[in-house]
């Protein structure tokens, strides 16, 4: 019996993926059917189940209200998964690739505001490298993790190139010691955003390509207790 | 087996055996860095993946695996995956920052050179 719609097994329905892939009982109210079908969302969570475990995520899903569930869920299926590929670094990797980006970018954006500055001012004058609203460019350590509370995350921005246009956040700069001055909150997106998200993935959607740190410096670079 | 526990071991109130695979990286000076990761991933799922990894890297994928825990932890809903959003929107911020210095660059290039064929002439 092929379910559309509503998974859950309450409408008669077939096991949601989850209790699918546990081969159990899908009991009315299952915490996994509104977001692992029974076609794909049983490989989707085998993934899950493997690196986090069922009852852990059962626990956070209980713990984030109802309407973030599918952000979570989809979160979650991406670090699952970021760790079946990657088991040492999981999406840490990413974090670091994209951290390297962000450097060298405001590396090449100060060289470049200094260069102008010394073509719209009539006399040579030192280059004054701005103060960059990312504030310190140290490695990412794990104690200057910034506190991101936000509303709403596009999570479709995680899933497409970084040459994507298509992002309209207005970020404010954070003034204190975090690293990249990340901004601790945003309003953007929708629920219906997320859900076509969420398909997305669920459907094959695109994982960005994780290049290994190298060395093994690189990660304890990124990660460092202090 | 270990005189001292290590902190998974406390934390799992058992023995700590000599060949304990949480033992080199749960050191028993810091207890949170197991609990968070414990919260997360589950001590089970953590020894599984560990065993499957080679002795050189494991020290690594224990950071790894203690960073996405901690990430977590702060945040349920989105975890790293919020830290992976924002950098992303950091680059595409700096991207357009990058071609408006680039452009306005060229204007002052250009405006330059017109000044020097006219002082020219």
């Amino acid at each position: 019996m092929s379910s559309s719609g509503n998974p859950s097994s309450s409408g008669g329905g077939g096991p949601c993926g989850a209790c699918k892939f546990l081969r159990r009982k899908c009991v009315a109210g299952c915490i996994f059917a509104p977001y692992f079908d029974s076609e794909q969302g049983a490989a989707h969570f085998a993934a899950v189940h493997k690196v986090f475990g069922a009852s852990n995520v059962s626990k956070l899903l209980q713990h984030v209200p109802e309407h973030k569930r599918p952000d979570a869920v989809v979160s979650i299926c991406f670090e699952a998964q970021a760790r079946l590929r990657d088991p040492i670094y999981g999406c840490v990797s990413h974090i670091v690739s994209l951290q390297q980006q962000v450097v060298s970018l405001q590396t090449e954006l100060s060289y470049l505001q200094a260069h102008l500055a010394t073509l719209e001012l009539p006399q040579p004058q030192p280059p004054q490298v701005p103060v960059s609203s990312s504030g310190s460019l140290q490695a990412l350590s794990i104690t200057d993790l910034p506190s991101i509370s936000p509303s709403v995350y596009d999570l479709s921005s995680i899933f497409e190139p970084v040459m994507s246009s298509t992002w309209a956040m207005q970020q404010q700069p954070r003034p204190s010691d975090h690293l990249f001055g990340v901004p601790s909150s945003s309003n953007i997106g929708g629920g219906g955003e997320l859900q076509a998200l969420a398909r997305e993935f669920i459907h094959g959607g695109q994982m960005p390509a994780q290049p290994s740190p190298g060395t093994s410096g690189s990660a304890s670079t990124v990660i460092k207790r202090e | 087996m270990n005189p001292k526990r290590c902190a998974a071991c406390k934390y799992l109130r058992r023995r700590c055996p000599k060949d304990c695979v949480f033992s080199p990286y749960f050191p028993p000076n810091d207890p949170q860095k197991f609990a968070c990761v414990h919260r997360i991933y589950g001590a089970g799922n953590v020894s599984k993946m560990l065993q499957q990894l080679p002795d050189q890297t494991r020290a690594e994928a224990v950071e790894s695996l203690c960073f996405e825990a901690k990430c977590r932890v702060d945040d349920p809903v989105y975890g790293c995956v919020g830290i992976i959003h924002l950098l992303k929107t950091q680059i595409q911020k700096t991207q357009n920052e990058l071609a408006k210095t680039q452009a306005e660059i060229a204007v002052s290039q250009t405006k330059l050179s017109q000044t020097q064929n006219s002082d020219f002439m």
